[in-house]
């Protein structure tokens, strides 16, 4: 019993990940219908960056700022040499495969020069050997922090998007972009801020990520995005509720297939998940049928 | 240039330059042979990306799957079952083309990126389910011993199989590969790929079924890759889980992106391209995986038809067959469609039994009532008017009548068929036809091309004597292509029967269109605002197409806000306004109905120009 509840509490804090990573997706998806699928790779950079300036004796603080201020601009990048161009086609394929080409070409950058081993990602708050005590369960103290703060980054998130002026153009924008910019939102600007925050959201998820795992590596993300994917089509692409059920769902699920069973498992149990709820509900859990026009 | 490179991909100097490696390969080194060898599996894994990605449409990030599933699939039925090679090297085709039939079920669903991110799982579960079965795949220490060339221990039928028989076997098998794929996509199977790329919807209005057509592209291109993996397998002796990761699904989406997508040759210079580079250049060798996100970051950018489209002549999509009897552009030019309905003479048009029965159709979108109990009858040889204001629900009721919405009430029979709630391809497949209100054609086909795939309903030859280019395929192909030249030349395009679709103007797009569902010889067509955008010179001439389709018996509803074009054409009109029918009758009649004027025409002189501007996007 204690250990399928430590399971489940390391499914909940991994998954709140998961839902950070959804966030960030869910971010561009709004705005342009389009999403990052190099997104893997931001989350790499943003913890390799970290972990570089901290070992370069830079505050740590300073540097976690430092390295999501770097994916955000690498974002805008992707927005305008990857999305930008191909858009306008209505197609799909051609900013598919422009992303994933500059997420792997940073991970082929980061390979090269920063080596293709992983390094060990420093413990920015707590070691990794600090444990909190919960009604009888021993719960690391790192996983707890991730929890707290992937939770009131989506509750901020959630709030910026509901009340402020800025998070209302961009629901403006994800509903009817020709009718937002009748309206005079510059939709422009909102994109590219969407863009820019899905960029400091990987950054973030990416540290936070490499804090749990302790290491972090070139190829580290790949499967994440898939991961995060799946957190954000569970919830519907597109609700925050959403995507944090679904994260933390899909967080549980891995842990538990994981723990009693193996860890490949796990891991091949969220791609499993993905093709079982697309095939049968493309829409999400939360989603609403798009009606189709001819 | 193009000229010189034209004889490139004739066919007489491939088959020589073919025999001319077989030979040669005699006296080439042992490295040699190995990059040639590598270069054929390349070629292969690059097809069957086309095959999918290219021709069908359907993007995928995980085809290393496939390989590993080839690879694996084949040394397992070698080493374990003890198959010889050529049953080993087909059982993993087989076993990768039932993985993809499989594969298409979940996928087959979905579209677009989630596609892509569907199928970058599908890769993924490969990658880790050949790493964790460690008792048959040798997981992460990988497969060692595997029966190979490389290894001297390859033998058919108690021959041994060294560096160069091995490849001359790959050669000729790769050869005859190819050529049976070229014939297929030059088929209307291959053809029908096409247009689900191009638009699904379009796709089932000419009675293409989606779903199986699309499974088709997963087995075939699922079969090609696996065929590769199987020659793999027995080409090094030993597999590891790390040849198969995301790296080299992403290898073969750059081979034939650069090769060039959707056409034949692309894909094999993209994969002699970039099976040299890293062999050849150490910087690319270097800086390799940088190099392919730079190429699949810019590619489409800057290289959107792929260095095919750059220096090859243009890829056909029908076989190139001499004509039998000579063109009949003069002898048919005056009369229209008539010579292409010559099975179904004209004597029905007083019949009085409909054809098509509308029976209280109604249908609601988010609550609102599109359609609310219409009714209407259509008789061969007729021509319906449906006219009505913006979001009448007139197209409404075309998608429903063929398939596309579902309708919540109400009964459609045509023939006396019930045709209630069939799927789209079926009401197609069933002689209704219908255009859309902007004309979805394939881009990259030319106008030729473009109507013959108005034939798919009628095409009896199965996909085996479309591939080995059977007599009787060639000559149903062959008639298709007659008909088709008449049909083209009746709406006035001979001229530009060669040009491609995408270079159109706006009006022969519309032409193309119609001469399209023509050659599908409907039994009845529903034509949504043919007449808008058109000039003078081609409302005439559909007017006239559209007299001569009413001579055949071919029963029509022609959605329009050209009342001119309307008034000498129909037998009837019906009025629709907020999903009601509030008229029927002759157009004189309408436009003194009180009704109608309140509705429609009147608001039509005080907004006439909004009126003029036709409904794109109603």
């Amino acid at each position: 019993m204690n250990f399928t509840l430590q399971l489940v509490f390391a499914g909940v804090c991994v998954g709140s990940t998961y839902a950070l990573i959804a966030m960030g997706l869910s971010l561009t998806f709004w705005t342009t219908r389009t999403m990052n699928f190099g997104q893997g790779s931001l989350l790499m950079v943003g913890a390799v960056a970290a972990t570089t300036m901290i070992t370069a004796k830079l505050l740590p603080a300073l540097a976690v700022v430092a390295g999501t201020l770097l994916t955000a601009v690498l974002m805008i990048v992707v927005e305008r040499i990857a999305i930008r161009p191909l858009i306008k086609s209505g197609e799909s394929m051609g900013w598919v495969v422009s992303t994933l080409g500059f997420g792997l070409f940073l991970q082929g950058f980061v390979a090269k020069f920063f080596g293709s081993q992983a390094i060990v990602f420093p413990s920015l708050m707590f070691d990794s050997q600090d444990f909190v005590n919960i009604l009888g369960i021993q719960v690391s103290a790192q996983y707890l922090a991730v929890l707290a703060l992937s939770v009131a980054l989506m509750v901020a998130m959630e709030l910026f998007l509901r009340r402020s002026r800025w998070g209302r153009a961009v629901r403006a924008v994800s509903h009817d972009a020709e009718v937002a910019a009748l309206a005079g939102i510059p939709v422009r600007r909102i994109v590219v801020l969407s863009f820019a925050a899905s960029g400091l959201l990987a950054g973030l998820a990416g540290i936070m990520v490499s804090q749990i795992t302790g290491t972090v590596e070139p190829q580290f993300g790949f499967n994440l995005i898939i991961l995060g994917f799946v957190a954000a089509v569970f919830g519907g692409m597109g609700s925050i509720v959403g995507a944090l059920i679904g994260g933390i769902a899909l967080g549980i699920a891995e842990k538990l297939a994981g723990g009693f069973i193996s860890t490949a498992f796990g891991d091949a149990m969220a791609f499993a998940i993905l093709m079982v709820i697309l095939a049968i509900r493309p829409q999400g859990l939360f989603g609403q049928r798009e009606v189709v026009k001819v | 240039m193009r000229n010189a490179l034209a004889r490139l991909t004739d066919i007489r100097l491939v088959f020589a330059a073919v025999i001319a490696i077989g030979i040669a390969a005699e006296f080439a080194s042992r490295s040699a042979i190995q990059i040639w060898s590598f270069v054929l599996i390349n070629i292969l894994i690059a097809q069957s990306i086309n095959v999918l990605t290219g021709i069908a449409g359907q993007i995928s990030l995980g085809h290393a799957g496939f390989l590993s599933i080839g690879a694996y699939g084949s040394a397992v039925l070698m080493k374990s079952l003890g198959l010889p090679l050529p049953l080993s090297i087909a059982g993993a085709a087989l076993l990768s083309a039932a993985v993809g039939w499989a594969l298409s079920f979940a996928v087959g669903r979905v579209r677009e990126f989630y596609l892509a991110m569907m199928t970058l799982g599908f890769g993924m579960i490969v990658y880790e389910v050949v790493r964790e079965w460690t008792g048959l795949t040798g997981g992460v220490m990988g497969m060692r011993g595997v029966p190979s060339a490389a290894l001297g221990t390859l033998e058919v039928f108690g021959f041994k199989l060294g560096d160069v028989g091995y490849f001359r076997l790959m050669l000729a098998v790769t050869v005859i590969v190819l050529w049976l794929l070229r014939n297929f996509i030059t088929s209307p199977y291959g053809r029908a790929l096409f247009a689900i790329q191009a638009s699904e919807v379009a796709a089932g209005s000419i009675g293409i079924a989606r779903a199986s057509t699309k499974r088709s592209a997963y087995m075939l291109s699922a079969a090609l890759i696996g065929l590769a993996g199987g020659f793999y397998a027995h080409l090094v002796g030993y597999l590891g889980p790390e040849t198969f990761d995301l790296n080299r699904s992403v290898e073969a989406l750059v081979m034939a992106i650069v090769g060039g997508l959707g056409t034949m040759s692309g894909p094999i210079l993209g994969a002699i391209l970039f099976t040299y580079l890293p062999e050849k250049l150490q910087f690319f060798a270097d800086y390799q995986f940088m190099v392919y996100g730079l190429i699949l970051l810019l590619s489409f950018v800057l290289l959107p038809r792929g260095l095919a489209g750059l220096v090859l002549p243009r890829t056909h999509y029908v076989k190139q067959l001499r004509p039998q009897s000579a063109p009949a552009a003069d002898r048919f030019a005056s009369d229209g469609v008539g010579s292409a309905q010559d099975e179904r003479g004209g004597g029905t048009r007083n019949d009085a039994s409909a054809l098509l029965r509308v029976e209280n159709l109604a249908i609601s979108f988010l609550g609102l009532r599109a359609l609310d109990g219409v009714s209407l009858e259509v008789s061969p040889g007729r021509i319906l008017g449906l006219v009505g204001p913006n979001g009448s629900g007139k197209s409404t009721l075309v998608n429903v009548v063929c398939g596309i919405y579902r309708a919540d009430s109400g009964r459609v029979t045509f023939d006396g068929g019930d045709i209630t709630g069939l799927s789209d391809d079926r009401v197609a497949r069933r002689g209704i036809i219908r255009t859309f209100q902007d004309p979805r054609l394939v881009p990259s086909f030319t106008v030729r091309e473009n109507v013959l795939l108005g034939g798919h309903r009628r095409y009896r030859q199965n996909a085996v004597a479309a591939a080995i280019n059977q007599a009787s395929a060639l000559r149903e192909e062959q008639a298709m292509l007659d008909e088709a030249a008449r049909i083209i030349d009746s709406v006035g395009l001979s001229a530009h029967a060669n040009s491609v679709a995408r270079d159109l103007p706006y009006g022969d797009k519309r032409m193309t269109e119609l001469a399209r569902v023509l050659l599908a010889r409907p039994r009845m067509l529903f034509l949504d605002e043919p007449a808008a955008g058109l000039s003078e010179g081609e409302i005439t001439k559909l007017g006239q197409v559209l007299r001569a389709v009413k001579e055949q018996g071919i029963a029509v509803v022609l959605i329009e806000h050209h009342m001119e074009f309307l008034n000498d054409l129909v037998d009837e009109v019906i009025v629709l306004d907020a999903g009601q029918m509030i008229y029927r009758g002759d157009m004189r009649g309408m436009y003194t109905s009180a009704p109608v004027i309140d509705a429609y025409l009147g608001r039509q002189q005080q907004n006439a120009p909004a009126i003029a501007m036709g409904e794109h996007h109603a």
